[in-house]
């Protein structure tokens, strides 16, 4: 008997419309696709593209989000179960494969895992696709007892029929729940009887990973599998000129020199027999784009625009008229570096690739584009490409773009053998697609009466939807660049934002909480300039100007109530300290955060930060929790200490020694508190970041009247006015 | 030849003496719980035990193990669960993307090893390995509940019958 389910139509649910961009856009799920490889080949009776239930009982999910940390392997088998009714402990969670089944974000065309969008996207889906299989579980009782399915219920893992006091196990039911067709409407469960979402739930991959056994792609084996290092020109944007291979015809264990687009590979039996050898293998690049550029001239360059006239992406009320009656007027310009990803685990893949098929081991954050790349590079038809996607050791953005797993496909094509490419961290620090560099200038003006009556935002460089994904850019505007300078909450009459593009040969992405990250930074550091200009308190100023704004409101009183937050310097053990504040949305989340802080060493020294995010609704406070940490750590350490400088075209920061991320002894007590409002659910992952670096730097400016606006943190000396 | 020890297990390697031991256990031993992070002795990914003492992998030659024990994080414990960092690693759900998990752990390891009921500054100042996750105050929470379990069961095993 056929245990794949045969559908005359696809059938799509509904799900819950959701914005992004600034576009509204309904998506749908499609229930159950032919193409559900996933779960159709594994051989184990179908409910849907995302669950199969073996005679066992077993219940295998399949992912359409990597899980790289930030709890989706968790969150979504939490909403399966309760939508399903099933043990959360009896869920097997794997990576779905490609295809069209999977792509269940803006309206059915798109699988990614970033935007902190996975369980907020997928949320609806997830009940619905949990609820269905139920459903279909429930028919098959109702079947085989010849019942009707009104008089059946569950308990976790079994149907039961109260009236005649039978009950079944959902395996023993898996066949026959298989082969009915989904329901296109199932009913979803009253949340006042939610057993597990919005409850802590524990980690699915914690003992995995505290033990050596969580795989990565840097963990793959294969009979018979090379390893390979990569060099790639110092100077970016280089062409191989020349190798002398017979330099390491000797060495150990190697196997073949080879060239790829713009880099050279040793490959070898042993990741250092291979790297070691590509070490001493000379190498000529030439053509290299970037040669010559220094980002410090590039900032000074970028500095030099930000009085002409941009590209207007949000304008509010008459800005010229304000500045033109202003009693007065406050102006800043704020830099930011380009920023490394950092990932702990290095850019690597794994490849084996024959005249008849692909299977590859790549980490990414989209597993659909690197079907395709497979495809171009091959000629092999998607049908003939396995890509796995692993536990991923960190992403933040870089991920999305899997050059090093085109590298593993060439490089085994060539070598005719499986191989397993792994970048160096010299290679993964200098080669990264970087935070880019921004400049903002911020002006306010302020009328007779004291009041802001103007805010204009310039913000000049350039932007990762213009490099990457054009296909977003909309009248000339770069909203991955824009983002969190437009759509303020504060209630400031007369406001634009405009946008100067200015473009470098220099390679840039998404990082972590993307346009947020430095546009969180300079507004909230900017309102407290303005908030110092008209000599208000940093909290009052704000909570003045957002009477109309209940959830920002409301976030910020919070996270100023946990603080105990005290305007002005503070004593505390002999010590001087203050508190700074700042509020951001992002992702659909408003988030506020009071950093409580010293200066140690001409350094600002933070104790504790204090976070309140209101994300609407929620899955996993305990995941929450962490990953709010984990937002303000990367926030925290962007303002401190990260910085990519270039010189001649050669990033200077190679390794961890002078790309220096946040350490442990830099890390404060984080207290988190969650508001659910209703509202609609609002993304995590990134949500912490963006407020924290200006929390900190106003904290400073209390402290020592000295502006921060420029990043990292570490580039002044506050001990003389601390 | 190298001849060194590793969670028990005997092994003599022709392999160049001045490999690091991290890719000898990677790649030769196929032991993958030890991670690759930097190569310099910067993040502790690759931390490992020698004798006991922690040691970044990444920079330790193989000559320098020679005759040596060394424990990773597969052999921690006999059950990969059952140390007492492991059992708070879980139950606090300590791990985020987890690739520095191992490291950590075994870090955190030895300082127990050495410091059964380390304060907050013993902590701080031998738990440098880095963490790109930010899972830092997660980690030092669960070294303090370790520290207690691991007190209690020493307490526990050395109430009476159990000692001579």
């Amino acid at each position: 008997m056929s245990t794949s389910l045969e559908m005359s139509r696809r059938d799509f649910l509904k799900a819950s419309g959701l914005a992004a961009g600034g576009l509204v856009l309904a998506f749908q799920l499609p229930l159950v696709v032919r193409q559900a490889r996933g779960a159709a080949q594994s051989g184990k009776p179908t409910l849907n593209a995302f669950l199969t239930l073996d005679s066992a009982g077993q219940v295998t999910f399949f992912s359409p989000f990597i899980e790289g940390g930030q709890g989706v392997y968790t969150a979504l088998p939490q909403i399966i179960a309760e939508e399903l009714d099933v043990d959360f402990e009896s869920i097997r969670v794997e990576q779905a494969p490609a295809g069209d089944a999977y792509r269940i974000m803006f309206d059915g065309t798109q699988r990614f895992t970033g935007g902190s969008m996975s369980v907020r996207s997928s949320y609806m889906a997830m009940r619905r696709a949990g609820a269905a299989a139920r459903q279909m579980l429930l028919q098959a009782a109702a079947d085989q007892w010849q019942v009707s399915i009104d008089e059946l219920d569950t308990e976790p893992g079994r149907v039961v029929h109260a009236s005649s006091e039978r009950s079944i196990g959902y395996g023993e039911l898996a066949e026959a729940a298989g082969a009915l067709a989904p329901p296109a409407n199932p009913a979803l469960k009253d949340p006042s009887r939610f057993r597990y979402i919005g409850k802590p739930v524990s980690r699915k991959d914690s003992a995995a990973k505290a033990n050596g056994s969580a795989e990565f792609g840097i963990d793959v084996r294969l009979p018979n599998m090379a390893y390979a290092a990569v060099k790639q020109s110092p100077v970016l944007g280089g062409e191989v000129a020349s190798t002398d291979e017979a330099a390491i015809a000797d060495r150990p264990g190697v196997i073949s020199v080879e060239r790829l687009p713009g880099a050279v590979a040793v490959i070898a039996d042993t990741y250092w027999h291979a790297q070691s050898a590509l070490d001493a293998l000379p190498i000529e690049f030439e053509n290299a784009a970037a040669a010559g550029l220094n980002s410090e001239q590039l900032m000074k360059e970028m500095r030099a625009r930000v009085d002409e006239a941009g590209k207007t992406a949000e304008s509010l009320g008459d800005i010229e008229s304000s500045f033109n009656d202003a009693a007065r007027s406050i102006e800043a310009v704020y830099q930011v570096p380009f920023l490394a990803h950092a990932t702990m685990e290095p850019m690597n893949a794994t490849a084996d690739v024959t005249a008849e098929r692909c299977e590859a081991w790549v980490p990414n954050q989209g597993v659909d584009p690197v079907v395709q790349q497979i495809a171009d590079i091959t000629g092999l038809t998607a049908d003939k490409i396995t890509v796995h996607t692993p536990y991923v050791g960190g992403f933040y953005g870089r991920r999305f773009i899997t050059d090093y797993g085109q590298q593993a496909v060439r490089l085994s094509k060539a070598a005719g053998r499986p191989v397993q490419v792994i970048w160096s961290r010299e290679q993964d620090t200098q080669h990264d697609y970087f935070r880019p560099t921004m400049t903002v200038k911020h002006r306010a003006a302020i009328d007779s009466q004291g009041k802001i009556s103007g805010w204009h935002i310039t913000v000049v460089g350039d932007g990762p939807f213009t490099r990457l994904m054009p296909q977003f850019i909309q009248d000339g505007l770069d909203s991955s660049a824009l983002e969190g300078a437009t759509e303020q909450p504060y209630a400031i009459p007369n406001r634009r934002v405009d946008w100067i593009g200015h473009s470098y040969p220099v390679k840039i992405g998404f990082w972590r909480s993307v346009g947020h990250s430095y546009n969180g930074y300079v507004t909230e550091s900017f309102i407290d300039e303005m908030a110092a200009a008209t000599e208000t308190d940093p909290l009052e100023f704000r909570r003045q100007l957002l009477n109309d704004a209940p959830r920002y409101l409301k976030a910020l009183d919070n996270v100023a109530d946990m603080a105990g937050y005290q305007p002005g310097v503070q004593q505390e053990n002999g010590q001087r300290i203050a508190y700074g504040i700042a509020l951001h949305r992002s992702f659909g989340s408003i988030v506020g955060e009071v950093a409580k802080v010293s200066i140690t060493e001409g350094q600002p020294r933070v104790h504790k930060v204090w976070c309140a995010v209101d994300c609407g609704s929620m899955v996993n406070p305990d995941t929450i929790e962490a990953q709010i940490q984990s937002g303000i750590s990367t926030g925290l350490s962007q303002a401190l200490l990260e910085e990519i400088t270039i010189e001649n075209g050669e990033v200077v920061q190679k390794n961890f020694d002078t790309y220096r991320f946040l350490p442990p002894n830099q890390m404060p007590e984080i207290a988190v508190q969650i508001i659910e409002s209703g509202a609609e659910m609002g993304g995590i992952g990134e949500v912490g970041t963006p407020p924290i670096a200006a929390a900190v730097a106003n904290a400073v400016f209390t402290l020592t009247g000295q502006r921060i606006r420029r990043l990292p943190m570490s580039r002044y000396d506050l001990t003389s006015s601390a | 030849m190298t001849t060194l020890t590793v969670n028990g297990t005997r092994h003599t390697l022709d392999i160049e003496p001045d490999t690091p031991l991290l890719w000898v256990l990677r790649d030769q031993l196929n032991l993958t719980g030890t991670k690759y992070g930097c190569g310099i002795a910067q993040c502790g990914a690759c931390t490992v035990h020698v004798g006991g003492q922690a040691m970044r992998a990444c920079v330790t030659p193989l000559s320098a193990v020679q005759d040596q024990e060394v424990t990773t994080i597969e052999g921690l414990s006999d059950d990969g669960l059952s140390h007492p960092l492991q059992v708070a690693w879980r139950e606090i759900d300590v791990p985020q993307c987890g690739y520095c998990q191992p490291g950590q752990i075994m870090a955190a390891a030895a300082l127990l090893a050495s410091n059964p009921s380390p304060n907050e500054g013993d902590i701080a100042s031998s738990m440098n390995n880095l963490c790109r996750c930010g899972a830092y105050v997660r980690i030092r929470q669960a070294i303090v509940n370790a520290a207690s379990t691991q007190s209690q069961n020493q307490s526990q095993n050395q109430g009476p019958g159990e000692t001579s």
